[in-house]
Parts: C-alpha cells; structure tokens; sequence
C-alpha cells in the first residue's frame, strides 16, 4: 500500500491545519464574543474625538454695510520640544518667517515641556509659508482674532472684545449674546490615520455663527467728526473732546466722536482710562447751553414771551450774597436777546420767575438726571439735585449751567426734542441685527419717551436759537446757506486741588441743530479744556460748523436758500 | 431555480458592499471639499478685512490729498439744488437733488 506511509503525515498536517483553525476561532471568540464590550470601547475612544467648537463671532456693520469689526481666523504656531531632535536648526529655519531671534525661539523649544506657543495671531501670509516647510515637532493652529479694519476709526462705540471672543466694552459688550457664536461639543469621526470622516449618520453638528450687528453710525459722517474733533483738539490744546451727531426725528446716532481716540486692535497696551466712551459716561457743568431749556419752560409756562422786555442790570447782579456778573454790560433787552447774547442776569431772572420747582420739573422733562437708555454699556444719569437740597444759590447757578451735570448724549438728545417738534427720543446706534444668511432677527424702530414740549413753544424758541447764530454769541457756527439754531456754551470746570471754579479750567461747547426750518442733524461739540481760548463761541463753533457743512453734503440735503451761480449757462436755474 | 437564488443573494450582498464603499469614497470627498470650503472662508475674510482697510475714508482722504493732489471741495464749489421735476422723463425715476460742481480755482470763491 503506497498509501500507508503518508497516513501519519496527512495526520500531522491537519492537526497543524486543524489546530490552526482553532487558534484563529479562538481569538475571536475571545476578541469578538468575551472582550468585546470593552473593545468597542477602546475602538470608539480611537476614532471620535469631542472637541469644543464655537461658531465664528458676527461682524459689525455702519448703515451702509460697511465693515467695522470682523471675525478672521489667524495661524498661531506651537512646539512640542520632546519631539523635536535640532532644536537650534528648527529654530534658524523659523527665526526670518516668525521675525523673531533664532535664540529667543531656541530658548522656548529647549524647555522642558510638552507643548509651548512659539508664536501667536501671525498674518496669514505667515501661516502659508509655515504650512510649505515641514518641520517635525512644529504645528500650526488656527484662531479666530477680532480686527478692525478701520482702526481708530468709532473705537469708543465699537468698543472690543478679549482674546476668547468675548465683549469687553461698548457695542462689542451690549451686543455680545447676539455677536457672540454658538458654543457646541462636537463628535469627530476619524480613521486610523487621524483624518477626520464624514459622520456615518449622515447629519453633521456645526455651531452657529454670531449674528451680524447694523448700526446707526454713517462711516463718512463719523469720520468728519473725528477728523474735525481732532484738529479742534490739537489747535486749542485741549485735554480732549466729544462731537455727537443724531437725527432729530429718530433718536438714531449718526456719529459720536470722542477724543483722544484708541486702536481697539492694539488695546493691550492702552489704559482702561482712553477706553471709557466719555459722551455718556461723564458729566460736566453744561454752562450756557442749559438756558434753552430755562427758555423752553418759560415759554412753555408763559412766564416770558420773546419780545419781554428783562433789565441787564449793567451786567452785575447780586443773588445770595454772590456776585453775577454778564461778559457785556446789558441793560433792557428781549427775553429773545437774552437767549442770543447769554446774559446770565437775564437767565437767572428767568429761572426766577419760574420758581425751584417748576425749573427743575422742566429739567427732568428734558431727560437731565436719567439715562437716555442708549443702547451702549456705562452710561450714568447726570447730576441734578432736588430743589429740597438747593442752597440759596442754586436757582440762580442752575439756570446758568451750573451746580448741575449733565452728558454730551444727554444735551445733544434734549436738544434734539426741540428740533424734532418737541419728542424726547430714545437715542440708539443699532438699527438691525441679522443672521449669517442676512435675515433680519431683530429690528429697532425709533422709540418716544416722551414729549415734554408742545410744538408752538418749539417753534417760537427755534427763532430765538436762530438769532443765536445769525446775530448773537455762535455766529462762527453759521452754515452758508442753511439756517442754524443753537447755543454756545462756556462752563468753568471745578479745579480738582481747590474744590473751588478754576479760573484757567473750562469746557467751551456747543449745541444745535441744521437746518432750522426741517432739522435732519442734531450736533453737540464739547471741547474740554482748551488752552487758547476758552469761550464756546470760539472753540466749539467752528467745529459745528465744518461737521454740519460737510455731513449735510454727504447726506445730500440741499440748501433752502435761493443760490446764485456765476456760471452764464447755468443762471436760468438760479432764478427763484 | 436554486442558482437563481444564490445569484441574486451574492448581487445583493455585493450591492450592499458597493454601497458601504460609495458611503466612505462620498465621506472623504465631503471632507476634502469642507478642508476647502474652510480656506475659501478663510480668505474671502482676509479679503474683506483688506478692502475694508482699504476702503477707510481716513485712507482715502489721505491717498487723495498726499498722493493724487486733490483738495476737499471749497465753499460754493458743491452746490445741492433742490429740483423737483414735474414728470418722470424718460420713465427714469425721479431725481429730487442735483450735484452740480463749479469748476473754479480754489480760493477764488466768493
């Protein structure tokens, strides 16, 4: 039998074969069926990774879509020192595209530590360069950094926002729930070599974006201001000032301008001090401009009519054992001369004739002592006391703008009331807020607070405030060809190692509205303490003007008054 | 009849690995094509900050005063008269404002 000799052979190899077999069996009874709870386990902790994403932050916007501050993401460059075998080559290679020493990039890769940040928040040309050198142990990430674009440029609305996306101060800081990106754990599916796959349920988790901020501010309108503000600042060497432009009819803030501006791209470096938004988060003593709401209450009280005739005293008055003085030396003079020339006699003979209680009724009515409720963090409510609490002075003092504080909103919004026909509005600087696909998720309409002041009184003081410009103390505000109401303003400041009025110390401002007959641009100025001059007429005026003259360009609102053009084939159009 | 059956369950079975296969290729593809959609984001950001940049009046006021010698428009120079025509001409919608410019000498203005 020639088969007899391979039996046991045959045998051996199916018992290899067979025991084989069952080797393999068992494993994977003993993979698949006993460990296999734990496994999977294991498995799923390999391929899912749950990270914390956090959609991007939404992006301010002026009126016209501009943009003012937006999300972008930035490379940011680590180390992992333990697995790097040339520290010093590694660190001459990345020395010219970091611009930073070979040696200080040395020292942190030889530290003793598993991850160190090399660099952070590089341009994105950086990163690109990064990416086509590779490097071992040297990663690059990316990381949403807030710019914005326009600098200095409304910094004091806008406000910023902190290194982990959120508000710190301003628009940034009110707006943060609807700017800020939704904050969501997402499960990641990755394969064996660590690319992530497309989920095997089909449907993807992705956070939100922030929504999108529109705000009420023109771009050009605040550049003007800023520009106007500054050069203002800078000629009569003052510590700074604030400019505030808004639609009468609204309450909507076109521009608001304070100086000295910051970049809110560099804020690490500023103090917290340049950050403050001072148009309504300081008072001051308003001086002079308050005497058009002393007038407003008189008229509407029917305690003077504009052609009253008040006695100037000679410009020396004695209230409370205190001496008033005038800078002329009136004598008889309308309640509308008044008003035109500043006279403090003739003020506080006003604020007498109405009484402490109905003066200081009329003065809430106007929004002084109260927030305006604007929708911008920090603002404070003023300084006015209850006439319970008055000296024997104060009657006098407040009707003169002082003993009393008040914010450039608060003036520019009460003054507004009075060009818009006697509404108190709620002044505003967001108008729309829309989601990333641009739907709008929350529109703001104009808001009344109140109206504290009939019409006809609006119309009778809107002449007097006229005069102001055309024959009285603001006539360096005059717009060529519009016609301008408003009041200077020249207040002493309290200096602060006296506690007594500085005689050097003012806040020189003015207040009004253009043009008189269909107001579109309410616009306060405050310089604060100039060094050249110290009248209001004289510092802030001028820079009504400039500001009106060209926002009222710029919005396209034509002169009222008849033009005359030098140009022979263009004369027909000239003719009335 | 039997044969039948075996086919079809082994065309089943293959369409069913064909399927799962699709489902990874597809998952990848999606994948590059987000890794993509991330940069083109990215950079339609960096472009949008530039041209915001770019675009800032301070920039343009200085480009155009230091650079290109223009001045800002003196007084009388811009003149916004108020027109209100009595009809639409043309079907155009109506114009109330229009610019009119005077090209005069600056300084020369009355």
């Amino acid at each position: 039998m020639a088969a007899a000799p391979y039996r046991g052979r045959r045998m051996v190899a199916a018992l290899v074969l067979l025991s084989g077999f069952a080797l393999i069996l068992f494993r994977l009874f003993n993979l698949q069926i006993l460990q296999a709870a734990e496994l999977t386990v294991k498995a799923d902790r390999q391929h899912r990774k749950a990270v914390s994403v956090q959609g991007p932050r939404g992006s301010i916007y002026d009126r016209h879509g501009k943009v003012l501050a937006i999300n972008m993401d930035v490379p940011s460059v680590f180390g992992v020192p333990a697995s790097l075998d040339d520290p010093s080559g590694v660190a001459r290679d990345l020395s010219p595209v970091l611009r930073v020493r070979a040696g200080e990039i040395e020292k942190k890769l030889k530290q003793e530590r598993s991850f160190v940040w090399i660099a952070r928040k590089l341009d994105p040309e950086q990163g690109r360069r990064l990416e086509r050198m590779p490097l071992e142990g040297i990663g690059v990430v990316m990381e949403g950094q807030r710019f914005y674009p326009k600098g200095p440029l409304l910094s004091h609305v806008l406000g910023f926002a902190g290194m982990d996306s959120q508000g710190l101060e301003g628009i940034e800081r009110r707006y943060d729930p609807s700017l800020r990106g939704e904050k969501q754990m997402v499960v990641l599916q990755r394969d064996a070599l660590g690319r992530t796959v497309f989920p095997k349920g089909l449907h993807e988790q992705v956070p939100s974006p922030g929504h999108n901020v529109i705000l009420t501010i023109d771009e050009v309108i605040q550049y003007i201001a800023e520009k106007e503000l500054e050069e203002a600042v800078t000629a009569t060497r003052a510590k700074g000032g604030i400019v505030i432009v808004m639609e009468p009819r609204t309450g909507a803030i076109l521009a608001m301008a304070v100086n000295p501006r910051f970049d809110p791209n560099t804020v690490q470096a500023i103090s917290a001090d340049r950050w403050r938004n001072r148009a309504l988060t300081d008072t001051y003593e308003p001086g002079s401009t308050m005497k058009i709401f002393v007038a407003a209450a008189a008229l509407e009280e029917k305690v003077m009519e504009p052609e009253t005739l008040v006695y100037g005293e000679n410009g020396r008055m004695v209230v409370a054992k205190t001496v008033i003085h005038d800078h002329d030396k009136l004598g008889w003079m309308t309640f509308a001369q008044v008003i035109q020339r500043s006279s403090n006699i003739g003020s506080v003979k006003t604020a007498m004739a109405l009484g402490a209680e109905r003066l200081y009724r009329w003065l809430r009515a106007f929004g002084f002592g109260e927030r305006t409720e604007i929708d911008l963090p920090g603002e404070v409510t003023g300084l006015i006391k209850e006439p319970r609490n008055w000296e024997r002075r104060s009657l006098a003092s407040i009707a003169m703008g002082q003993e009393i504080g008040v914010t450039a909103l608060q003036l520019v919004t009460a003054v507004a009331a009075i060009a818009n026909g006697g509404w108190l509005m709620k002044p505003y600087t967001v108008s729309e807020i829309r989601d990333e696909k641009g739907r709008v998720v929350v529109q703001v309409s104009p808001q009344v607070r109140r109206q504290p002041i009939s019409p006809e009184t609006v119309h009778t003081l809107s002449k007097i405030l006229e005069g102001v410009v055309t024959h009285g103390t603001g006539s360096k505000a005059a717009v060529p060809g519009y016609r301008v109401a408003g009041k200077t303003g020249t207040a002493q400041k309290i200096d602060p190692k006296t506690g007594a009025y500085s005689s050097h110390l003012s806040v020189g401002s003015f207040v009004g509205y253009v043009p008189a007959e269909d107001p579109r641009l309410a616009i306060v100025v405050v310089i604060d303490e100039p060094q050249t001059e110290a009248w209001g007429g004289v510092v802030a005026a001028p820079v009504f003007r400039r500001v009106a003259e060209q926002a009222l360009q710029h919005l396209g609102i034509s002169s009222q008054e008849p033009v005359k053009l030098a140009m022979t084939t263009s004369s027909e159009m000239a003719r009335p | 009849m039997k044969t039948f059956i075996v086919i079809a369950a082994m065309g089943l079975l293959l369409l069913y690995v064909w399927e799962r296969v699709e489902i990874v290729r597809v998952g990848y593809q999606i994948e590059r094509l987000k890794v993509k959609k991330v940069a083109l984001e990215r950079e339609r950001d960096e472009l949008q900050v530039k041209l915001s940049a770019l675009t800032s009046p301070e920039r343009i006021a200085r480009v155009a005063t230091e650079k290109l010698g223009l001045a800002p428009p003196q007084r009388g120079q811009v003149i916004l008269v108020n027109v209100k025509p009595e009809a639409p001409a043309h079907g155009e919608p109506p114009m109330p404002d229009v610019k009119l410019a005077r090209n005069e000498p600056v300084g020369k203005v009355p």
